[in-house]
């Protein structure tokens, strides 16, 4: 093999060729690949039979030994299999799109075997992914940071939705590792910030969809339109077959936890989010949907399990949505303010229109103000800002105590303007 | 079936995935057993080799009870995995049950796994007869002197592999789930009754 320190992109070996006749290939070449097949994954089913389970096994086996063989490989010889190698993304991409989360209703089945092999698969899996997001190995061992860029963007080794699984998949316990390799692709490959630009418009879409199957929007609204109050069939919840509705809080539910695992683990995706109005939608989704999907869990005839189930996945939504919008707005509003950045006045308005935007969404409003209280931002952009408009401040503060008295609900704790506080976190 | 979720929905309507190209082969595990097998039989140890080294290490007159334990082996091979590969397929079937074998007393539960992982369900008898078979025709040369032979041969092509990348990175395997303080009190009373605001 050529001398060190040059890129795998750049270099060259010499092997011997099928006649037997040495020759010399570039290191990243198809012939370089080795024949493997490897299996798409396939989930354990859920109390399968003993025959299920052995084969499962099986299946798993293969896939296992397979993984650390790639992952055993020399990096000329990984990066070849992993660019020329198609078995090897569609094993890949069917985990991420299979694989159960933690979240989904039933986990592993309860077999100490079948859930033994999950768990090095999982590990397996994710070490895959982690190589394949390093362009730098080691010393000796690098691509070209643009050709890296290029390899991975224009053979989707990673393409939006599998970023966004992979949050949701391995974040939980593994969120500084994930923010190196999901940084590192969008700081070599810039092109997945305008995928993401993309992205953002079809997410919005699954919120409308998820009004819609609650007759709670027409469908067709973009962002800035606000909903229609003249929906086909405003108390779908209550009506629709209960597998459906079960369906519909399963998909709230994961649908808020991914955008949620993402936006907490790569921040920068938040600008992203907010250009495209995202936390305006998602606050009227949330004041509209919130409350019909409450009732029909509360008042429908359910399995009393289901039942609960239910309405802890709803709960979970309701935190993870709060959630998302205060990533939003603290990355996209209060961190430039707290950094001194250029557009501190720009900054500082817009976080203030988010919160007048709130006003309107009082179920929202008074979740939001529990979980992150809006007086201490309040507070925080006084301290920061001194020409702050204490008239515009006032009636920002007024109709979140309002809007706390109209829902009946007594606040944890009052609202103290210029007071110490804790910050925007 | 998976749940559903966003992250299909994404792949469907929006344009940032690759298109799945529905006329590309998917391997299953007939196919990828069959990989095994084919890969297992360029690994170094051949059928023929094994035949030349009883001939070599054994007197004539041993050599007529090895031959037919031999046969016994490419029986139960046979038995394995069937005549639809030709005798290529069951001479490398019986390199593998000649490695399986060679230093053990009896099928063990590693044993069928591992003929299974690579030949799929067969009958139970064919491994016995092989186990049997290749516990004769080793004690015949002793299983040092084996055991020698099957490491030349099978490390002359196995390539060198490195240690696993990721070995030494910690990897946590905590996951999202529904979390008990996320869950609101069950308020009967509605919300929407209260919260008329005019």
């Amino acid at each position: 093999m050529a001398g060190a320190r040059v890129p795998l992109d750049e270099r060259h070996v010499t092997e011997i060729g099928p006649k037997g006749k040495e020759r010399s290939l570039p290191a990243l070449h198809p012939e370089r690949k080795e024949e493997r097949s490897f299996l798409p994954y396939k989930p354990p089913l859920e109390d399968g039979s003993p025959a299920q389970v052995e084969e499962f096994l099986e299946h798993a086996q293969f896939i296992s030994e397979d993984l650390e063989w790639l992952l055993s490989l020399p990096h000329d010889k990984f990066w070849c299999q992993v660019v020329f190698d198609e078995s090897l993304q569609k094993c890949l991409d069917s985990y991420l799109r299979h694989a159960p989360r933690g979240l989904d209703p039933a986990l592993l089945s309860s077999s100490p075997a079948v859930a033994d092999m999950h768990r090095s698969l999982h590990r397996s899996m994710f070490m895959v992914f982690l190589r394949m997001a390093t362009h730098k190995e080691s010393k000796e061992n690098f691509l070209t940071p643009a050709v890296f860029g290029e390899i991975i963007y224009n053979n989707f080794l990673f393409d939006i939705p599998k970023i966004l699984d992979l949050c949701v998949l391995f974040g939980k316990g593994n969120s500084q590792l994930l923010h190196k390799m999901i940084d590192n692709i969008f700081t070599q490959q810039p092109s997945y910030y305008g995928d993401l630009d993309d992205t953002v418009p079809s997410m919005i879409q699954v919120l409308d969809m998820i009004l819609e199957k609650c007759g709670l929007q027409t469908g067709g609204a973009c962002a800035n339109e606000p909903l229609k109050l003249t929906a086909h069939n405003p108390h779908a919840a209550m009506t629709m077959n209960e597998e459906d509705l079960v369906d519909l809080v399963l998909y709230l539910c994961d649908t808020c936890s991914t955008i949620h695992s993402f936006l907490d683990i790569f921040p920068k995706a938040c600008l992203t989010f907010h250009r495209h109005g995202f936390l305006y939608r998602l606050v009227s989704f949330y004041e509209v949907l919130i409350p019909e999907l409450e009732k029909a869990v509360k008042k429908r005839n359910f399995d009393k399990n289901l039942q609960e189930d239910l309405w802890r996945r709803v709960s979970h939504s309701r935190r993870r949505m709060v959630e998302i919008a205060h990533l939003i707005l603290h990355h996209t509003c209060l961190q430039p303010i707290l950094e001194g950045s250029e557009n501190i006045a720009a900054s500082v308005e817009d976080l203030l229109q988010s919160f007048t935007a709130f006003l309107q969404e009082k179920r929202f409003l008074v979740d939001y103000d529990e979980e992150f209280p809006v007086g201490d931002d309040i507070s925080l952009l006084q301290q920061a800002f001194p020409h702050l408009d204490d008239t515009r401040t006032s009636y920002l503060l007024q109709g979140v105590e309002s809007a706390w008295e109209s829902l009946g609900r007594r606040k944890p704790h009052p609202v103290l303007p210029m007071t110490s506080h804790q910050g925007a976190e | 079936m998976s749940p559903p979720r966003l992250t299909g929905a994404l792949r469907s309507f929006s344009n940032v995935s690759r298109q799945e190209d529905f006329t590309e082969e998917v391997y299953d595990l007939k196919a990828k057993r069959l990989k095994r097998q084919e890969r297992f039989s360029r690994e170094g140890l051949t059928w023929q080799k094994i035949v030349q080294f009883f001939t070599q290490h054994l007197e004539k007159k041993e050599q007529q009870t090895a031959t037919q334990e031999l046969k016994n082996i490419l029986q139960a091979a046979k038995q394995i995995v069937g005549t639809d590969f030709g005798q290529e397929a069951i001479e490398s079937a019986a390199v593998f049950l000649f490695k399986t074998f060679y230093s053990k007393d009896q099928v063990g539960h590693e044993e069928t796994r591992a003929i299974k992982q690579m030949f799929g369900p067969f009958p139970a008898s064919a491994a016995e007869a092989s186990c049997a078979a290749v516990g004769k025709v080793v004690a015949q040369v002793g299983e040092s002197l084996v055991e020698a032979f099957v490491q030349t041969q099978s490390s002359s092509k196995t390539p060198d592999r490195g240690e696993p990348f990721g070995r030494n990175i910690a990897f946590s395997f905590d996951t999202y789930v529904l979390d008990s303080q996320d869950t609101l009190p069950w308020l009967e009373e509605s919300e929407e009754e209260r919260g008329l605001d005019f």
